[in-house]
C-alpha cells in the first residue's frame, strides 16, 4: 500500500492526462486558480493552488504530482483539489456507473488475447515460438475498441526494436569483415616491412655514406608501408564507428521500449505494461533493464522501490495496482451487501481511479454500479445543496442519505446546516424587531445578513413576505387616511380606526390627526347616543338640542346630520322657535327674539340654546347685569 | 160659549225675559265696568304676532298690554327691570322692560297689569306707565 500511495499520483496523472486536453479550461474542478487560501469550502472539493508559481514551461508543469492519502487532497502543477470531489473524475466515475458491464463476447475475447500474450511472455514460457505468437496476436488485441490499439503500438516498438537488432547484426557483421581486412592490411604491412630488410647494407667505413643508406633505406620502407597503414586506419576507424552506431542504435530502442511502457503506466494500462515488460525482456535479452526516463520520473519510481528503477519496477507496480483494484471491487461488493454506501463508493471510487481499465472494473455489473451511482449523485446533490446554502434541501437528502447508507457521516453537514438555521433565525429575529421598532436600516441589515447566510430560508420569505405585506397595507391605509382626512370624511375614519391606529403608529404627524378625528367622533358618538337616549323618553326638543351642539362643530358627518334631521322633524315647534329667534337676533331685533327665545325656553324649559340667547339678549339689554 | 184666549203673558216668558234683562245687565255692566276701569282704553292693544314678527316695524309705537307677570329676567338699579309676561289674550310670552322710575311699583309674578308700553330700539318693549288690574 504504501508503494501504491507513493506512485499514486503519477497514476492520477495518467488519469488526467487521458482526458480530454481542453478539460483544463472546463469549469469544473480541474483548472487552474491562483495561489490563494482555500475558502472554507463544506466539502473541501474546490481546486486551489498550492504553494509553488504559475507559470511553468513544460506542459506537464515543473513539479511532478503528488497526493495526500489524508486529506485526499491531490497537487499538480501547482494546484490542489480533492480526488473525490474533482468535476473531471466525476464525470468519468458516473460515466463508468452508468456504463453496462463488459462481459460481452467481444470483450471476453479481448481479455483472452490479452491473458494468452502474457502467459505466452511469462518467465520460463517465452521461447521464441511463443514470442513470435504473442507478438502476432498484439494486431488482433488493438482490433477491440477498448484496446484504443495501445497493442499496435507496442507491435511497433517490438518491431522496431527487432529492426534495429537486425541493423546491428548487419553492422556487426560488416566488422566481421573489416577485421579480415583490418588482419590482411597488417599482415600487408609487415611484410613491406620486411621486404626492406633483404637489402645489403653498402661496404666502407664511412659514417657518412652508412648513416645515408639507412636513411634511404627508412624511406623505402616508409614509402611502402604507407598505403597499409592508411587503409589499417581507415579499417579501425569504420568499426570503431559500426560499434559505436550499435550501442547507440540499441540505447535509442531501450529508451522509446520504456518510455510507451512508462505511457502504459501512467495511462493505467497496466495489462499493457505487463504485455510491454515481458516483451522488453524477450526483446533486449542483455539484461540491461535500468529505465532510462527524465530524472524526476526515475526519483518518483525510485522512491517507491528505493532503489534506481527498472523495467522491473513498473512490472511490479502495475501487478500491485492490478491486485489493489481488485481488492478495492470485493471491497465494494462486500459493503454493498453491508448497506455502507459511503465506503463502498470510496472504495470503488479509489480502484477506478486506478484500475479504470481493469477486467474487475469492466465487468463489475451495471446494477451494483448503480447504488454507487445514487450515492454519489446524492453526495453532489448535498455538496451543491450546502455550496448553494440551499440548507433545506441539503438537511432533506442528509436525511435521504440516513436511510440510504447507514455508515454515512452527517456530522458536517449537519452542522453546517444547523449553524445556518441558527445564524439565519438570529438575524430574522433581530429584523422582526427593527420592522416593529421601525428601525428601516437595521431591519434592512439584519434581512441582508439573514438572506447572506440562507437564501433559501422559508422562513425569509416568510417575513420578508410579511413586512412587504404590512408596509404595503400601512402605506395603503396612510394613502386612505389622508385621502378621508382632506374629504373631512371622519366618519369613515372612525369605522375604520383599527387599521388606520396600527398604520400610524409610526408616524407622528398622523398619528396626531387620527387622535384628533378619533376625539372629534367621540363627541360625536356621544352627542347621537344621548340624543338617542333622550328621544326615547320623549324628549325630542332635549334630543335634537344635544345633537345639534355637535353638528354646530361637525356638520360634514352624515350619520349625525342624518339623526339631526330625523330629530328635527320631531320637534318641529321647537326648532323652528329657537330658529326665528336666533334670525331675529342677527337682525338685531333685540325685543322680538328674546320673545321667541322665552317661547322657546317655554316649550323646552332645559334647553341650552333658548337659556343662552336669553342671557346673551338680556345683557343687551341690561348691560350692568 | 167659545172661551177667549187669554191675553196675560205666561210666567214662564216673563220670568226668562227678566232673567236674559239681568243677565244682560250683569254682562253690560261688567264690560261697562272693565271699560270703565281700563286706563288705557284710548289705546290700540299691541299686535302680539306682528310684534313678534317684526319689530322693527313698530318702532317708537305705544300700545297697551293687558298681562301677567311670568318672571322677572333681571334687574338693574339704573335700567329697571326686565319681566316676560304673558299676553292677554293668547297668552304668548313678551319681555317688557320696566325702568327704574317704576321702581316703587310692585311686580310679582302672577300679578295682572295694564300697561302702556313703547316699542323702543331693538324692538324692547318698555313700559311707560303700569297700572294694576
Amino acid at each position: 500500500m504504501k508503494t501504491i500511495s507513493k506512485v499514486l499520483p503519477a497514476v492520477c496523472a495518467g488519469l488526467l492526462l487521458t482526458a480530454h486536453a481542453g478539460a483544463q479550461g472546463a469549469g469544473g474542478g480541474f483548472n487552474s486558480q491562483p495561489a490563494a487560501p482555500q475558502p472554507a469550502a463544506p466539502a473541501g472539493n474546490a481546486p486551489a493552488s498550492g504553494g509553488s508559481q504559475q507559470g511553468s514551461q513544460s506542459f506537464l508543469g515543473k513539479d511532478m504530482p503528488s497526493f495526500d492519502p489524508g486529506t485526499e487532497v491531490f497537487t499538480w502543477d501547482g494546484k490542489n483539489w480533492n480526488v473525490n470531489d474533482n468535476r473531471l473524475f466525476q464525470a468519468r466515475f458516473e460515466k463508468y456507473l452508468n456504463a453496462p458491464e463488459e462481459t460481452s463476447a467481444d470483450d471476453l475475447h479481448y481479455q483472452q488475447i490479452i491473458q494468452r500474450i502474457l502467459d505466452d511472455l511469462a518467465p520460463g514460457n517465452a521461447t521464441i515460438a511463443r514470442v513470435d505468437e504473442a507478438f502476432s496476436l498484439l494486431p488482433k488485441a488493438s482490433g477491440y475498441q477498448i484496446d484504443a490499439r495501445l497493442c499496435d503500438a507496442l507491435a511497433d516498438a517490438v518491431y522496431s526494436a527487432w529492426r534495429s537488432q537486425d541493423a546491428n547484426d548487419r553492422l556487426a557483421r560488416a566488422n566481421e569483415g573489416l577485421a579480415d581486412e583490418r588482419k590482411k592490411t597488417e599482415w600487408n604491412a609487415q611484410m613491406a616491412a620486411a621486404d626492406n630488410k633483404m637489402d645489403a647494407p653498402p661496404g666502407g667505413k664511412s659514417r657518412d655514406v652508412t648513416s645515408q643508406w639507412a636513411k634511404n633505406q627508412q624511406e623505402k620502407r616508409d614509402a611502402g608501408m604507407a598505403p597499409y597503414v592508411q587503409r589499417l586506419a581507415e579499417v579501425n576507424a569504420v568499426i570503431k564507428a559500426n560499434e559505436l552506431k550499435k550501442e547507440v542504435s540499441a540505447i535509442q530502442m531501450k529508451i522509446e521500449f520504456q518510455a510507451l511502457i512508462v505511457q502504459f503506466f501512467l495511462q493505467r494500462r497496466f495489462q499493457h505494461v505487463l504485455m510491454a515488460t515481458r516483451f522488453y525482456r524477450a526483446v533486449f535479452t542483455d539484461g540491461d533493464t535500468q529505465l532510462r526516463v527524465s530524472k524526476e520520473a526515475k526519483d518518483l519510481f525510485a522512491s517507491a522501490g528505493g532503489m534506481p528503477p527498472t523495467v522491473g519496477t513498473l512490472d511490479s507496480l502495475a501487478n500491485e495496482f492490478i491486485r489493489d483494484a481488485h481488492e478495492g471491487v470485493d471491497a465494494y461488493k462486500f459493503l454493498l451487501q453491508q448497506n455502507e454506501l459511503e465506503s463502498a463508493t470510496k472504495r470503488l471510487a479509489e480502484s477506478f481511479m486506478v484500475g479504470e481499465y481493469l477486467p474487475e472494473l469492466r465487468t463489475l455489473p451495471r446494477e451494483q454500479k448503480r447504488k454507487a451511482l445514487e450515492f454519489t449523485q446524492k453526495t453532489d446533490q448535498l455538496i451543491s445543496a450546502i455550496d448553494v446554502k440551499d440548507y433545506t434541501l441539503a438537511e432533506k437528502i442528509v436525511h435521504q442519505l440516513e436511510v440510504t447508507a447507514k455508515d454515512f457521516d452527517n456530522s458536517k453537514p449537519m452542522a453546517a446546516v444547523e449553524t445556518a438555521k441558527t445564524v439565519s433565525a438570529m438575524h430574522i429575529a433581530k429584523a422582526k424587531n427593527a420592522a416593529v421598532s421601525g428601525d428601516r436600516t437595521t431591519l434592512e441589515e439584519e434581512l441582508k445578513a439573514a438572506t447572506e447566510i440562507w437564501p433559501r430560508n422559508p422562513a425569509l420569505a416568510e417575513v420578508s413576505g410579511m413586512i412587504f405585506s404590512q408596509a404595503d397595507v400601512q402605506q395603503k391605509a396612510l394613502l386612505d387616511f389622508d385621502q378621508l382626512l382632506s374629504q373631512r370624511n371622519y366618519r369613515q375614519i372612525y369605522d375604520d380606526k383599527i387599521r388606520f391606529i396600527a398604520a400610524a403608529a409610526l408616524d407622528p404627524v398622523r398619528r396626531d390627526q387620527l387622535k384628533k378625528v378619533l376625539d372629534n367622533m367621540e363627541i360625536i358618538e356621544g352627542a347621537i347616543i344621548r340624543a338617542t337616549e333622550i328621544s326615547k323618553q320623549g324628549d325630542a326638543a332635549g334630543a335634537w338640542e344635544s345633537v345639534e351642539k355637535a353638528f354646530a362643530q361637525f356638520p360634514d358627518d352624515n350619520k349625525l346630520n342624518q339623526v339631526r334631521a330625523d330629530l328635527t322633524t320631531q320637534a318641529a315647534d321647537f326648532v323652528r322657535t329657537l330658529r326665528t329667534a336666533e334670525q331675529l337676533e342677527q337682525k338685531e331685533q333685540v325685543g322680538s327674539s328674546l320673545a321667541w327665545y322665552l317661547k322657546a325656553q317655554k316649550i323646552y324649559p332645559r334647553s341650552d340654546y333658548a337659556q343662552e340667547g336669553i342671557a346673551r339678549l338680556v345683557k343687551k339689554i341690561l348691560p350692568e347685569t | 160659549m167659545a172661551r177667549r184666549a187669554s191675553s196675560s203673558v205666561h210666567p214662564l216668558w216673563t220670568l226668562g225675559i227678566v232673567g236674559a234683562i239681568l243677565a244682560a245687565s250683569i254682562i253690560g255692566g261688567y264690560f261697562l265696568y272693565g271699560f270703565v276701569n281700563d286706563p288705557y282704553r284710548t289705546l290700540e292693544p299691541l299686535d302680539v304676532a306682528s310684534y313678534l314678527e317684526n319689530s322693527s316695524s313698530m318702532r317708537q309705537n305705544i300700545y297697551k298690554l293687558d298681562c301677567t307677570i311670568d318672571n322677572q329676567l333681571a334687574w338693574s338699579r339704573t335700567e329697571g327691570r326686565l319681566f316676560s309676561v304673558q299676553a292677554n289674550p293668547g297668552g304668548d310670552i313678551l319681555p317688557i322692560l320696566v325702568p327704574a322710575k317704576l321702581n316703587d311699583v310692585n311686580i310679582q309674578k302672577g300679578q295682572k297689569f295694564f300697561m302702556r308700553i313703547i316699542v323702543g330700539d331693538k324692538g324692547i318693549l318698555q313700559v311707560e306707565d303700569i297700572r294694576k288690574v
